[in-house]
């Protein structure tokens, strides 16, 4: 098993790092998508914050991978074709997007409208309200579940391997086609991926202190 | 027409959507099962037992579910074990997905006030009359509805299993597409067949998230 690991490390730590490229690049879009998207949702114009609830909705009731098919085959037919990894990136990003739209509304509405109120009777400006009444509890609600999403879109980054982006899943897959020694393979992957989800979860962990210490 | 390709798939599609409700079917009863009797052990387990249960949902809950039927369908063969990609993707799912719904059921146990038992105690009840009429229908109406959300991404996950060459929708889709070079039309098809499937339950689940701000 060692020899086997040994000769092949590079090429599994090649497939990681694509692995959080995506993930990275994934979370960090998705972070601020989330919140325009919520945004929109909860906003008083009527045909935004319907557009935003259909978005939601789509993305919450359609697979991820049919939705990596759809971008990766289809757009390519349509005449603009995007890469594998940015395929896999886009589809990562909408439907992730979707639901980290829903954990900020969770977090912006558990707040009670009295604390909104308070703050401007007091005679804040509107914004001033938001900055240092809203959004510090917003932001210490959101955290937890956020980070939550972060690990299932690193899980998620696997699916991408159907359409051939050459990160961890699809190392391992090429592998085990190619060699006899698939639990050697299966177990490097595992092993992995969990080191990976749990740096995640141990980062999240850490920040959640550090936020439940602001309120 | 743009859309002809699709009206004319739609049939063998439609077959496809046939085979997904079946397998989300086939693995919700199981993945149930699992995560209650997960659930249970975490919480009235011994120290043993609530070990093993943490490190099979650890490594459950960090390893991607795809990567679990790879290892299913690529090396468990080299054991002689050689499933049928059917019985093995439903396995493997009930298996994953049993992880999540032990979360689900164990936070629902936790939530009961530790009164309720005291009290059930004391008016003599034996162990298995007390979960019968207190503990499981009260744990059962809380679960609800994060069991219902967590079935809509079980309809999702199933389209996995295409990549591991098991027929439904998803494979069906890409079949057609690729002999008509229509994906946008037919993979647009298929997620919306998706959508039909996963949008009642998610009003559903809707549905039993409001009854239940109303009843605390």
């Amino acid at each position: 098993m060692n020899a086997f690991v040994a000769r092949y490390l590079s090429v599994f730590l090649d497939g990681a790092l694509v692995t959080v490229e995506l993930a990275l690049a994934a979370i960090a879009i998705v972070i601020v998508w989330g919140l325009v998207v919520a945004v929109a949702r909860l906003s008083r114009v009527r045909g935004l914050a319907a557009l935003a609830g259909g978005y939601i909705q789509l993305m919450r009731n359609t697979p991820l991978l049919v939705q990596i098919y759809f971008i990766y085959f289809g757009f390519a037919m349509a005449g603009f074709g995007l890469s594998g990894f940015a395929s896999g990136l886009l589809a990562l990003c909408l439907q992730n997007g979707a639901y980290a739209a829903e954990i900020y509304r969770g977090g912006l509405q558990s707040l009670s409208v009295k604390q909104i109120e308070g703050g401007r009777a007091l005679g804040m400006t509107p914004w001033l309200t938001f900055r240092i009444v809203v959004l510090p509890q917003a932001v210490a609600r959101v955290v937890p579940p956020l980070g939550n999403q972060f690990v299932l879109i690193l899980k998620d980054t696997s699916i991408v391997s159907a359409i051939a982006v050459g990160e961890l899943t699809h190392v391992g897959k090429l592998l085990s086609e190619r060699t006899a020694a698939t639990y050697e393979i299966f177990f490097v992957l595992a092993a992995f991926y969990l080191v990976m989800t749990s740096i995640v979860t141990t980062l999240v962990r850490l920040n959640e202190r550090r936020v439940a210490l602001l309120v | 027409m743009l859309l002809d390709v699709l009206i004319g798939n739609l049939g063998y599609l439609l077959r496809g959507a046939v085979v997904t409700v079946g397998l989300a079917a086939a693995t919700v009863v199981p993945s149930a099962v699992i995560g209650m009797v997960l659930a249970l052990a975490k919480v009235f387990g011994g120290m043993g037992v609530r070990a093993v249960v943490d490190v099979y949902l650890y490594v459950i809950r960090g390893v991607p579910l795809l990567v679990l039927l790879f290892f299913m369908y690529y090396a468990l063969p080299y054991s002689g074990i050689d499933m049928p990609p059917l019985v093995g993707g439903v396995l493997v799912m009930s298996l994953y997905f049993g992880a999540f719904m032990a979360e689900i059921f164990r936070a629902a146990i936790l939530s009961l006030p530790r009164a309720q038992w005291d009290a059930a105690r004391s008016l003599g009840m034996r162990r298995r009359l007390l979960f019968q009429i207190v503990i499981y229908p009260q744990v059962f109406r809380l679960a609800a509805p994060p069991f219902v959300n967590t079935c809509i991404l079980l309809v999702k996950s199933t389209s996995l299993v295409s990549i591991i060459s098991l027929w439904e929708l998803t494979l069906a889709g890409r079949e057609v597409a690729e002999r008509t070079f229509a994906p946008l039309q037919i993979f647009g098809g298929v997620a919306l067949i998706y959508f039909v499937l996963c949008y009642g339950l998610s009003r559903y689940g809707l549905y039993l998230e409001e009854r239940m701000r109303f009843a605390h």
